[in-house]
């Protein structure tokens, strides 16, 4: 269970998030919503130790996580960052010794033979610089750089962003795939409302630095204001199957 | 005979060329590497530079050591004190998340000092390196003379660099230097400590940046500004483009040649203004260098 509390937090002077309160259980889907600037990146990388806690905690079991970014992932807690940033002159394979970094010998091997298994087409492109990837492949790095990880919560920002079709669903049938396979929890950053939505156990509507509606998915998809403001337009325009229903 | 003797000339020209080239290549190397993960430029490395070589002087001069052990002394006082201008000097200004001038104020700064160090110590004069260190000077190849120093600079280039690149390639701090100098914040992300990959950028290039103070005192000679040959260093990264670190190898092993013929031609007075006008017109033509690759952002 990861549990923030009461957070404040932003850069040098200027405070982003205002007293954010979020539970997220094990091996649950959280989804996080909002528009662009809302601070949804910002919250990722508090979690992650990126960007200084003003004043609150984030628990992880009742213990307050480790401030430095290094020891934050030894203590499980992955982010796939918004925009990918893969090392674009390593080439595939190196990326993901990177991610796996803190993982022995052993539990590398295994681990990426199943990011291979996932996108074999990490594994034909092995020893090409990930620079020259398309973006959608990009994604699937970064998706596989963080499962290197091994991690027991996965913090993915906006991993939808710019992705055609065919890779967009890809992309969260394995999220779906590793939270119910691998009980990995997520807590999934999205400006992709209704995808998310349809997803989550829970969700949060974050205006302004702070969450203002908050609830289980599928009571928010329904809800008036979250339509209003955050599926009116994109109903309309995404055409993607949902990846539950691809699944079931 | 006129033919012959020509060309024996200008092949050593091409070997003491290609040795001075090879210096370069070290302190640009080292230098490049600080800028590609920490994005300054940082011309405390001639000081760290000047300093080993100085530190193999002594070792060789007082303490009467073997080229090998002289050569390893330079590499581990240089690597010691690149950590020690990391720790003292730079990471301070990183916790306070400094601009990067600041940086490079402070490496300049660093230069000096350190300069100034070895002007107290040693005074304006020159010094070498004890003659005996390097017993055989010359190898006779018909009409070729090629000077061991130079030949030594040259091997002793290939091995570091043979070295180092089994060190990017194949170890994970070696690879993790690599991927701080892509994005340092995505590498704290893979759980790796920055800190310590920053530490092990400055040891590798303080380790290069010793090898080259104490190879360009063995082949010329030592004065408190030697570490003024940075500016080499720097103008070669510039010319292969900081990213890639072949492409500054390259740049200085050019840069050497063409200087060691500038000078043959034109006079040691002139060639460094050719040298730099050459610098601004190819960066004209060129602004990413020789190997300037940039990965544009993917939708
Ligand atoms: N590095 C930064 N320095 C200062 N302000 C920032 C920085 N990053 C983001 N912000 C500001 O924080 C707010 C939230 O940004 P962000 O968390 O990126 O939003 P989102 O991810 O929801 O689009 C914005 O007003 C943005 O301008
Ligand atoms: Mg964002």
């Amino acid at each position: 269970m990861l549990e923030i509390k009461n957070l404040h937090s932003g850069y040098n002077k200027i405070e982003v998030l205002h007293d954010i309160n979020i539970k997220v259980p094990d091996g649950k889907i959280v989804v996080v919503i909002g528009r662009n600037g809302a601070g949804k990146s910002t919250l990722l990388n508090t979690i992650s130790g990126l960007v200084k806690i003003k004043s609150g905690s984030i628990e992880m079991n009742g213990q307050k996580i480790p401030s430095a970014p290094h020891k934050i992932v030894a203590s499980g807690i992955i982010q796939v960052p918004e925009g990918r940033r893969i090392f674009p002159s390593l080439t595939i394979a190196e990326n993901l010794i990177m991610g796996g970094y803190l993982a022995s010998n052993a539990e590398m091997n295994v681990r990426k033979e199943e990011v291979y298994n996932t996108f074999p087409i990490l594994c034909q492109r092995e020893n090409q610089q990930a620079g020259t990837l398309s973006g959608g492949e990009q994604q699937m790095l970064a998706m596989g750089r963080g499962m290197m990880a091994g991690p027991k919560i996965l913090l993915l920002d906006e991993p939808s962003l710019g992705l055609a079709p065919l890779v967009f669903t890809q992309v969260f049938e394995l999220i779906i795939k590793l939270n119910k396979e691998r009980n990995m929890t997520i807590i999934l950053v999205e400006q992709n409302a209704t995808i998310a939505l349809k997803m989550a156990d829970y969700a949060y509507v974050l205006e302004n630095g702070c969450v203002v509606i908050e609830g289980p998915g599928e009571e928010l998809i329904k809800d008036a204001r979250v339509k209003a403001a955050y599926l009116g337009a994109a109903v309309k325009t995404l055409k993607e199957p949902s990846p539950r229903e691809y699944l079931e | 005979m006129g033919v012959p003797m020509q060309f024996s000339i200008i092949l050593q020209q091409v070997v003491n060329g290609l040795s001075l080239g090879a210096v370069y290549a070290l302190i640009a190397v080292g230098f490049a590497l600080i800028f590609n993960v920490l994005k300054f430029s940082n011309f405390a490395h001639g000081g760290v530079l000047g300093i080993s070589a100085y530190a193999g002087y002594i070792a060789a001069n007082q303490f009467k050591l073997p080229l090998i052990p002289v050569i390893l002394v330079g590499m581990v006082t240089g690597a010691i004190l690149a950590v020690l201008v990391e720790l003292i000097a730079f990471r301070w200004i990183r916790l306070q998340k400094g601009q990067l001038v600041y940086f490079f104020v402070t490496s300049v700064t660093m230069l000096m000092l350190l300069e100034q160090v070895l002007i107290i110590r040693f005074g304006a004069s020159f010094e070498s390196y004890p003659y005996t260190l390097v017993k055989v000077r010359v190898l006779q190849f018909g009409d070729v003379t090629i000077s061991v120093t130079y030949l030594l600079s040259l091997i002793s280039t290939i091995i570091a660099f043979s070295g180092l690149i089994y060190v990017l390639k194949k170890t994970k701090i070696g690879i993790a230097i690599r991927a701080a100098s892509n994005d340092l914040t995505a590498t704290s992300l893979m759980g790796i400590n920055v800190n310590m990959v920053i530490i092990a950028a400055f040891i590798v290039s303080g380790m290069l940046g010793g090898l080259s103070g104490v190879l360009y005192g063995i082949s010329a000679s030592l004065s408190p500004q030697i570490g003024q040959i940075v500016v080499k260093g720097f103008i070669a990264s510039v010319l292969g483009g900081l990213g890639s670190l072949t492409g500054v190898a390259v740049a200085a092993v050019v840069l050497g040649v063409l200087e060691v013929f500038l000078i043959s031609t034109i006079g040691s007075g002139l060639s460094p203004v050719v040298i730099f006008l050459l610098m601004v017109v190819f960066l004209l033509v060129r602004p990413h260098g020789f190997a300037g690759v940039s990965f544009s952002d993917k939708a």
